[in-house]
């Protein structure tokens, strides 16, 4: 044999062989991960992972869910201003459980933690739990131990510290979690760190940005009917299966305010209505709430409008603007 | 429901017993605490050490009473001295209040226990406690009013009518306006008119829910001045005007109901101390 042809076979052999290590091991991690020796397991461990780093950590493999979690208000738990404003610059004891927990436990208000407050909620404490990371899936992860925990997917998770919001929840009787509508799956990789990504199969991972989406015409029902001496206005949550805005400390508003005017466009009349937890005026899943006012004399045209303001804002958006034209 | 209401009505009853003395002959003035009280109570200190004191005294000078009654000297002795050490530690806690103590008399008081005559002892408890007493009756309603109470003036009110923010007492000025806007064209005949100030009333007045939690941490409270019975009437109140015909009846006795057990009532509870406060703000 050429010697051209003894290095061709054996960078085809040397080739086979990677490709087999490298499936046995893609075989190992993703079915069979039991049958790796415990030996090999302890080296692959980072044990620091276990000591409490910062979510930017976990960052370094989980990078999709790092960035999400970055942008989610989860992560202003303590450093945002409107909550340093209400807990007197964070001196209330009360408010330190659900802003900077140790540890969450499905269905009980978590204890306060004393380190790493600016990171809020951050994966730690809604992961860890007895030396190992906690979540939805049974896999084997080389570098730190994990335990399935079908919590993870209940609602019941979130209610720890969404405490009203879970019991309002409860009263809808509505079959999705809160991880459906607040946590949505999509297929992806768990972790992007570019070695141990190919090595774990694809997986649907839960968006860690908990988008609630502005408040939108789709959620909130507006039907207006004219008559010759009075408005009604009808506002329903149809969709929502919690109070529309919901909350436990925060307070965020829905305001209608209904406009009436003259030929000329003067205004006539002006009314507003808050829609706010705080005010017991939210509005509850599929049940309508119904306002009543005379229609001024000389009015021709009466505008309706409901705008929505986060707790962590003062900034409004506009879910609905009608116009209608009093002609009788 | 109980329990809430004995506690809102010993509020109430405590306040009500200070106010006569503030506008009597007798002279009660109430002084901001000295200064360096400061460093006994939060944010200064993480604990409100001076009420702390304050227990560990009450606790040995009581505790000596019930030890004698049950016939354990041993252990009436141990309290009175350990009596004499607080209260001397008092004293020097305050320097603008070291002459309330006496010294003298606390030790004493602490000698005569160990005579173990019950009689006697008592006797020599009573210069002791007069010194209590006295500073109790000269401070205590002005520490209450500056470490306990909250300012109302911190707390700011977004008008629902026009998303502007204001002080506490200038929303208070604009609701009282509101709430005239509708007696005062309800009394003229001006049906309508009335009707639309009340629903602005009624709009402004329900804003003050979200005012609790400032200084409340349990949504329970709520049930007061906000709750259902104000709530109910100023439905009641918006309803009746937008009727053809209102009931005079039935306006004024939703009015009695708001002004009585809405405005009335919380001011009882929450304007002596802010009152107060705003005087030393004042100078
Ligand atoms: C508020 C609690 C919370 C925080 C904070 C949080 N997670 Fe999660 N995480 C969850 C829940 C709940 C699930 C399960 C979602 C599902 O599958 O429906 C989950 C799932 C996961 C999974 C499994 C894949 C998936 O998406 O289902 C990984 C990996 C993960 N989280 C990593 C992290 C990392 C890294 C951080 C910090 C950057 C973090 N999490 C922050 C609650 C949290
Ligand atoms: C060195 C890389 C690396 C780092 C750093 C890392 N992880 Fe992981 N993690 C993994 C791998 C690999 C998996 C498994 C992925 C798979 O099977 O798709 C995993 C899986 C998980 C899971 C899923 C557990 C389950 O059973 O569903 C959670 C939760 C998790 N990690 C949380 C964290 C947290 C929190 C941190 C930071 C403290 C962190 N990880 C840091 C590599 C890492
Ligand atoms: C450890 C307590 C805790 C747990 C557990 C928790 N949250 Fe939160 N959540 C918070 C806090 C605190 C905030 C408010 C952060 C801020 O804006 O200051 C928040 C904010 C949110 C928001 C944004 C609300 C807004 O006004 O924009 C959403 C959505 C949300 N959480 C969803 C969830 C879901 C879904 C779960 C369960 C998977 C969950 N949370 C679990 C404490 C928690
Ligand atoms: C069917 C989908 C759906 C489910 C299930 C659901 N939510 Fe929501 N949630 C929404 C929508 C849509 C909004 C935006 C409307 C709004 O802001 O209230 C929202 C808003 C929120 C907000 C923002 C607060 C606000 O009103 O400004 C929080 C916090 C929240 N949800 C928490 C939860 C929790 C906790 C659960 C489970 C107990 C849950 N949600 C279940 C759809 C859902
Ligand atoms: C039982 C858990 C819990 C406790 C205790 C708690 N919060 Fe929150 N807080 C939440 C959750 C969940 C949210 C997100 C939903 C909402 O808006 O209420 C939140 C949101 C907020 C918000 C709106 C978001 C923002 O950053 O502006 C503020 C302000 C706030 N909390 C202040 C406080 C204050 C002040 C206290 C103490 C008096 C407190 N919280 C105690 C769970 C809690
Ligand atoms: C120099 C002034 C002064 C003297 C002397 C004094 N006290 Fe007080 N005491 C106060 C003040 C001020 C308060 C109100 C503290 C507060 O509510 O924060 C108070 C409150 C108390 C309280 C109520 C604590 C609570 O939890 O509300 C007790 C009990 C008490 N004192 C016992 C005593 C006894 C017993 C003595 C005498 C042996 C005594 N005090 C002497 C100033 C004094
Ligand atoms: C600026 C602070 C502040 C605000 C705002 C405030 N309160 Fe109070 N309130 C107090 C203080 C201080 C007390 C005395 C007892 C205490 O500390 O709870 C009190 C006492 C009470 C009491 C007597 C029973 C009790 O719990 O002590 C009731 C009832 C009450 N408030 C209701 C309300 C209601 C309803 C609102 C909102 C409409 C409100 N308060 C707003 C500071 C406030
Ligand atoms: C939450 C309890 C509460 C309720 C309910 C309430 N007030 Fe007040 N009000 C106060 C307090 C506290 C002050 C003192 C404010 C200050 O000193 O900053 C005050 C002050 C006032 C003032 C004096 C304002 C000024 O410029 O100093 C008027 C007038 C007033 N209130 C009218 C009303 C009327 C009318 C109602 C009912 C329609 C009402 N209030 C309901 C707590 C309340």
């Amino acid at each position: 044999m050429k010697p051209a042809r003894i290095l061709i076979l054996f960078s085809l052999a040397c080739g086979m062989a990677g490709l087999l290590a490298c499936g046995t091991i893609y075989f190992l991690i993703n079915k069979k991960h039991t049958w790796i020796p415990e030996k090999l397991v302890e080296l692959a461990r980072q044990p620091d992972l276990l000591e409490n780093p910062t979510a930017k950590r976990c960052g370094e493999c989980h990078e999709a869910i790092f960035k999400a979690w970055e942008k989610s208000r989860h992560a202003r738990a303590w450093i945002s201003e409107t909550y340093i404003k209400d807990s007197e610059n964070r001196s209330k004891e009360k408010c330190l459980p659900c802003h900077i927990p140790r540890a969450v436990k499905a269905g009980s208000k978590p204890e306060p933690r004393l380190t790493q407050r600016d990171e809020g909620v951050f994966c730690i404490p809604c992961h860890m739990a007895d030396g190992k990371m906690n979540g939805p899936y049974a896999l084997y992860s080389p570098p730190h131990p994990t335990r399935q925990n079908d919590a993870y997917r209940k609602a019941v998770f979130c209610g720890s510290c969404h405490e009203k919001t879970y019991k309002e929840w409860q009263a809808a009787g509505h079959e999705s979690t809160c991880q459906k509508c607040h946590m949505p799956r999509a297929e992806g990789r768990l972790v992007q760190n570019p070695v141990l990504k190919y090595f774990h199969a694809p997986k649907e991972v839960a968006d860690h940005g908990f988008p609630h989406g502005a408040v939108g015409a789709g959620e909130i029902g507006l039907s207006v009917d004219i008559k010759p001496d009075r408005v009604r206005v009808v506002l329903l949550n149809d969709t929502v299966p919690h109070h529309v805005p919901t909350a436990d400390n925060g307070d965020p508003r829905l305001y209608l305010t209904v406009e009436q005017f003259d030929t000329a466009g003067e205004k006539l009349d002006r009314v507003r209505e808050i829609l706010a937890p705080q005010q017991e005026t939210a509005l509850m899943y599929k049940k309508e709430v119904a306002f009543t006012y005379p229609v001024e004399r000389g009015a021709r045209r009466v505008s309706v409008r409901l705008e929505y303001k986060p707790a962590w804002s003062t900034e409004k958006t506009e879910v609905h603007n009608k116009s209608f034209t009093v002609d009788f | 429901m109980k329990t809430a209401c004995r506690v809102l009505s010993a509020v109430v009853l405590m306040i009500l017993a200070f106010i006569p003395n503030v506008a009597g002959a007798k002279d009660f003035v109430v002084k901001p605490p000295p200064a360096s009280l400061d460093k006994f109570y939060p944010p200064q200190s993480k604990e409100p050490k001076w009420v702390q004191q304050m227990h560990k005294l009450s606790g040995s000078f009581g505790g000596v009473f019930v030890n004698m009654r049950e016939g354990d000297w041993e252990n009436a002795e141990k309290l009175a001295g350990q009596f004499v050490e607080a209260y001397k530690e008092t004293s020097e806690m305050v320097p603008e209040w070291e002459e309330y103590f006496d010294l003298d008399a606390a030790k004493n008081f602490a000698e005569t226990v160990k005579t173990r005559d019950g009689e006697k002892i008592g006797k020599a408890a009573g210069p002791v406690g007069k010194t209590c007493g006295k500073c109790h009756g000269d401070h205590e309603v002005s520490v209450w009013a500056k470490y306990h109470w909250p300012s109302f003036h911190e707390v700011k009110v977004i008008d629902p009518m026009d998303d502007k923010e204001v002080g506490f007492d200038k929303y208070m000025g604009s609701l009282s306006g509101a709430f005239k806007g509708v007696t005062v064209n309800f009394k003229e005949g001006q049906n309508d008119r009335a009707h639309k100030a009340a629903r602005t009333f009624k709009t402004k007045y329900t804003e003050l829910k979200s005012t609790c939690s400032k200084c409340h941490t349990t949504g329970d409270v709520q049930r007061f001045y906000v709750g259902e019975p104000v709530m109910a009437a100023l439905s009641g109140l918006v309803d009746e005007l937008g009727k053809d015909k209102p009931d005079p009846g039935t306006v004024w006795k939703n009015v009695g109901i708001v002004g009585k057990e809405g405005c009335k009532h919380c001011h009882l509870v929450h304007r002596p101390a802010s009152f107060i406060k705003e005087r030393w703000e004042e100078k």
